[in-house]
Formats: structure tokens, sequence, C-alpha cells
């Protein structure tokens, strides 16, 4: 194991009960990384980060921050993290001050290093108006921030945040992203979140997990090549309201949707919702192909009025929802099926195994 | 300030002259009291705390002893400070156990206060203890004697019904239900820490409300009034046997607390026990033979009467004591249960 690897995590597993939450997870997180952790909810993510700050023990695997083993030097561990829970749980009758003080003593730092410190993580989250403040009567933000606050108070090593940004608004997300990519440079940061747009922001590489399990683990331009597909979306103006500038006959539905289901290379053709002004359609054809060259030949034969078309890759959205959504459904009850392939086509077994399994425990 | 860096300097010295030396006893095994921890303490201490070579010359070895201890708790922090902390590169040394016990002391002491409950409890405690005092059947008038005897009898049930438990109810529900508890955990503590922190946390503000009860002898037999010579011996012995009987109380209390995240259920938990455990002494008189023999071993009551007579009972303090260690070590294995579950 390189010296670089800050986050090891090998066959982590935990069930609770007959559940299993976290099933085989295995990722590596390196120096100077910042990694997006996704997944639905439920999909064990906040599981997996108890596990990594030694809240809970692993029922199998092994999990390594920094070289310490979870489970042999779990205070080794727990001095390297800086650690923000989901929905920041802090003690709502201590003041902001007082917090900080009582998480910088508990980490050890000493009177004039804490000071120091108070003051840049004050800055940083914005905490200098309610610095006297009884946590309790601080709204979520504010009380998101003394989390991140007390986290990053001794300036750790690597930071571990579940849903950090959850209850921030927009600027608060933007600038608190900005921070962390500036922070980042020498240090680690595993970043739990629901949305995509802040993992395209702030981190260069993504672990998505479904369902216990990984199911994609890399830069985010390669799980966005993952589903492999481009998408195209098509309109075609469809009534006279605005000057009709075409010049064959004003275009049905149907045949609109019978010559784009003609391109070569269009896989999927789906009729998108519109007013009655167009008719809109979406594409998708294989990764490498470009159709639109070949989508505006045949509407121009048609004599038909394209109002738009335009080609994306698929988004980190669309991606994650391909790989999730088809497994929310498989079964994880231990020493359930394994394999998700499997599973994917029998789901209504699954249900029954699910109901059956209940009724055993 | 300068104090600290005196002591710092101090513990440079120290270092340096040790290294020459071997560390050889008893070190660092004083201030950790689950073994697990060790390893981690060798791994993660740049420097292990050595022995002040100056001290290891032979003196009085029961003071070099109790020194030592003292200086124990500090070295890490001052280990902590000796290499220059570089900014990226945190110095990776934890706070000793002491330093830790005493944060998390000071904060549940204040929580307490931070709250109505702790006031209300201690200012209702006192009034009723007075009202009854003197004035329950007659009251310290009837029996015409410079005596807080008949306080005593009252005063414990009292604390095991009411204060007790509503001290203990929230020390390990609130932070579960709130999930506080995961953030204290997963701060570089012991979980011995964290128990023993909240026990005496709570242990305190009990301690106030005895220590309270003195007021009630200065205010009758020393000033404003003199009612009499009053003897201090009883009043003293009672307050000890109170401080011991709260303190098992406050364990038992605490393994409650921690067995659900309901502070309700806590409390009445641990008034139902505690009550049963005291007032099953009065069945004494009725059950003859080894069952009355076990009954009474185990009343808080019959544990607690000696006390009040001014009898200091080395098999009661050994039996509060046992209580208090057996309660306090549960707790522990229950906390430390939660990363099984």
């Amino acid at each position: 194991m390189s010296t670089d690897v800050m986050i090891y995590a090998s066959d982590l597993s935990k069930n609770f009960g007959s559940f299993r939450a976290v099933d085989k997870i295995n990722f590596e997180v390196n120096r100077g990384e910042i990694v997006g952790f996704l997944g639905p909810n439920g999909a064990g993510k906040s599981t997996t980060m108890r596990i990594l700050t030694c809240f809970i023990a692993p029922s199998s695997g092994t999990a390594r921050i920094n070289g310490h083993d979870v489970f042999e030097h779990p205070l080794a561990v727990r001095e390297n993290l800086g650690y923000l829970p989901q929905r920041a749980p802090l003690y709502l009758e201590m003041s902001v001050y007082e917090y900080l003080k009582f998480a910088a003593d508990l980490r050890n730092l000493d009177e004039s290093t804490f000071k120091k410190r108070a003051k840049a993580v004050v800055e940083v989250a914005g905490l200098a108006q309610v610095l006297g403040k009884e946590i309790r009567q601080l709204s979520h933000g504010y009380r998101q921030r003394v989390g991140l606050a007390q986290a990053l108070i001794k300036d750790p090593r690597i930071l571990i945040l579940d849903e950090p940004t959850s209850d921030l608004d927009p600027n608060e997300k933007a600038e608190f992203l900005d921070y962390l990519k500036q922070l980042a440079k020498d240090r680690t940061v595993l970043l739990s979140t629901h949305n995509l747009k802040e993992v395209e922001t702030a981190c260069a590489r993504a672990i998505i997990v479904s369902r216990g399990r990984v199911v994609a683990d890399g830069s985010l331009d390669e799980i966005r090549g993952k589903s492999g597909r481009v998408r195209y979306v098509v309109s075609v103006q469809e009534s006279t309201d605005s000057p009709y500038r075409g010049t064959g006959a004003l275009p049905r539905e149907p045949e609109v949707a019978d010559l784009l289901r003609s391109i070569k290379g269009a896989t999927r053709v789906n009729e998108l919702p519109t007013d009655d002004r167009a008719h809109a359609f979406e594409l998708t054809s294989e990764r490498d192909s470009d159709l639109r060259a070949d989508i505006f030949r045949a509407i121009a034969d048609k004599g038909w009025v394209l109002l738009e078309l335009h080609r994306d890759t698929q988004t980190l959205e669309d991606v994650f929802r391909h790989l999730t959504i088809g497994e929310e459904r498989r079964n994880r009850q231990v020493g359930g099926k394994a394999e998700p392939a499997a599973v994917a086509q029998d789901d209504e077994d699954d249900e029954d195994d699910d109901d059956d399994d209940e009724d055993e425990g | 300030m300068s104090d600290k860096k005196k002591e710092e300097e101090e513990k440079k010295k120290k270092l340096a002259a040790a290294a020459e030396e071997d560390d050889d006893d008893e070190d660092d095994t004083s201030d950790d009291d689950d073994s697990s921890d060790d390893d981690e303490e060798a791994a993660s201490d740049p420097k292990p705390p050595v022995k002040a070579a100056s001290k290891a010359s032979k003196k009085d070895e029961e003071e070099d002893d109790e020194e030592e201890e003292e200086e124990e708790d500090e070295k890490p922090a001052a280990a902590a400070k000796a290499p220059a902390p570089s900014r990226g590169a945190p110095p990776q040394v934890r706070a000793s156990f002491a330093k830790n016990l005493w944060t998390i002391t000071k904060r549940e002491f204040a929580g307490y206060f931070n709250s109505a409950l702790a006031y209300i409890v201690i200012s209702a405690s006192m009034v009723l203890f007075g009202l009854y005092f003197f004035f329950y059947q007659g009251g310290i008038w009837q029996i015409d004697r410079a005596s807080l005897g008949r306080m005593f009898d009252f005063v414990p049930a009292w604390i095991c019904f009411l204060t007790i438990p509503l001290f203990t109810m929230r020390a390990m529900s609130e932070e579960k239900r709130m999930g506080t508890i995961e953030l204290l955990i997963t701060l570089p503590v012991r979980d011995s820490e964290v128990i023993l922190g909240k026990y005496l946390g709570a242990l305190g503000v009990l301690v106030v409300q005895i220590a309270l009860l003195t007021f009630y002898p200065l205010v009758m037999f020393k000033f404003p009034w003199t009612m009499g010579a009053f003897d201090w011996g009883p009043f003293w012995s009672s307050i000890f046997g109170l401080f011991l009987m709260g303190s098992a109380g406050i364990a038992i209390g605490m393994l409650f607390s921690g067995m659900t995240d309901s502070q309700i259920v806590s409390y009445f938990a641990t008034a139902a026990t505690l009550l049963i455990l005291f007032f099953v002494g009065s069945l004494v008189q009725f059950v003859k033979g080894w069952p009355g023999e076990v009954i009474s071993f185990f009343s808080f009551q019959t544990r607690y009467e000696p006390f009040a007579r001014g009898l200091i009972d080395s098999r009661a303090v050994v039996y509060f004591l046992s209580v208090t260690v057996l309660c306090l070590l549960e707790s522990f294995r229950q906390l430390e249960g939660r990363r099984w579950r």
C-alpha cells in the first residue's frame, strides 16, 4: 500500500441483523483527492462513513485511515480525521464558541493553537456573528457550519463529511465547495452528497454506491462515459401560429417519430412534452457516433422546419440514475442472491424473498 | 501562560535526560484503563511518556509515584507542543486520559446548569427538606434535640426517587436521541472517558445538592440562630453516606440511561430500581432467615442506616463502591457494544 493512500477500504461489509447495509465495498482515496461519495438514500453511504470514523465496527473487511486500521487503532484513526455526521448533531445547550472549545480540547489543541485555528475556522464557516449564541437558536444551515467548523478545528489531514451541504443555501454551498477545493490540495476529502452538481464542481472523482455496493468508481469523465450513450434533442415546428417557412406540409407527430427512427444509429426515440407549436423528440445513439448531420438532412429533405437540435453526452445525473435505479429492488438480505445482474431479472422473486425473510426474523 | 512555558521547558529537559536512561517500569499503563488502547498509545505517540530521570534516582519511592502520576497527565500535552506544530501536519498526540475526562466532566456539569432542570430540582428539594424537617408531624420541635437525624430519614429516599433519576436520565439517552453521541465518540476519546466523564458530571451535581444540606445546621446552630450545641459527627457521616449511596445510584442511573433513548423511560427505570433497592430494607423485619439476610445485603436503606447514626461502616462503603464500579463497567461495555450492533 503506498503511503499516499489515505482512506483504504477493502471488502468492507456491515450487517444490521439480517440486513446487509454495506456489501463488500472496496475503494481507496489518495492524498489530495476530493472524492464524491454518491448514492441514493439508504445505499450505505453513512454506514460506510461511520465505519471509517470508528463509530461502528465492520462485520467483515478492513479499513485503514492514514495507515491505521479502524479496528485495531480506533483512537489513532480518529485523531487523523475531521468528521461531520449527517445533519450535524451538536449539543444544543452549548454556545458555538463553547462547542468549538470542547471539540478542540478533546482533540488536544493547546490554548494558543486553538485561538489561531478558531479564528481561521470561524472565518471559513462564517460564524463570527453567532459565536456567542446557543446552538439551539441557530438555523440548520448555521448548525451545519458549526459542524464543519468543529471538523476543521484541528486542521485534519483527512475529512469525512456526510452531506455537509444539505442545509446550506446555494451561495453558501458554492463558497464551501470553493473552500474545499483549496483545502484539498494536501488533504483528503470524502464527501457524501445527493447533489450531483456539487460533485461536478468540487470533485474530480466519484464513487457511486447503490444498495451497499460500489457500482462506479473513477474520474467524473469515466463515470459519465459509463453508460456509453449520447443524447439528441430534436424539435420540429408543428403549427403555423408563427410565420411558417417550411416548404413541405406541416408534420404530424407519428411522421416525425417514424422519420427519426429510420435514421441509422438512433436507438431510442421518445417524445418529449411540449406545447402544440412543436414536436420534440429525444434520441439516443452510441457514444462514438454523431447523428446531427443525418438528422438535419432528413428533416430538411422533408421540407420541415428544424427549431432545435443539440447533442450532449450523458450527464452525471443520467449515469447515476442508470446505475442505481435498476438496482433499487435488489435483494439485500444476508445470504441472499449476490449477483446484481441475475437479480435484475427476477425482481418479483426477490420481493417474495424479502417477505419470507422478514417473517423468519 | 508563562507557567505553561516553564512547564514545557522542564519537560524538554526531562525528556532529554530520560532519553539517556532506559525507561523501565510501570510507565504509560497508569492512564490507560482499557487494554485495547495500549497499542495505539505506542503507535501514535512520537514520544512515549518517559520517566523523569531526575526523579528516578533513589528518593522516597511513594512520593515519587504520586508525583509521576500527576506528570503523566500533562506529558502528552507537553509532547504535543515540543515538535513545533507546522501547519498542515498537526502533531498526532492525543490528550491524556485525565485531560479528556476533565473536558467531558466539565461539559456535562455545565450542561446540567445550562438547563433549568438542575436549579429546579435542587431548589425544590431544599424547600421540601426544610418543610419536612420543621413541620412534618411536629417537626424538629417535637423531638427537642439539637439533631438533624430526622432529616436523614427522609433525604435518602427523596434523593433516590427524584434527584438521582432526574440527573442521570439525560446522560446517555439524550445523546442517543439527538445523535450527538456520534460526534462525541468520533472525536479521539476513549469510551471509558465518555462514561466516566458523564458519571462524574452527574455526580458533581449531586454533590452540589448534598453540600447544600450543610446550610441547615449552619443556619440553625451557628448563625444567625444558635439553637443548641450541634453534634457534627453524625451529620458528616450522614453526608458521607449520602454521597456513597448517591454515587452508586448515579451509576445505576447511567446504566439505565444508556439502555434507552427515551429520557422518561430512563427516569422511571432508575427511580423504580432505586426505590426498590431502598425500601426493600423495610421488609427485613418480616422476612426471617437467609432471604432476610439477602435483602438486607442489597438494601440501600440497611446499608445507609449506620451512617445516619454516625457510624462509618466499611462493609457499606465497599458495597456502594462495588455497585458503582459494576454499573460503570456495564455502561462502558454497553457503549462499546454499539459498534457491533
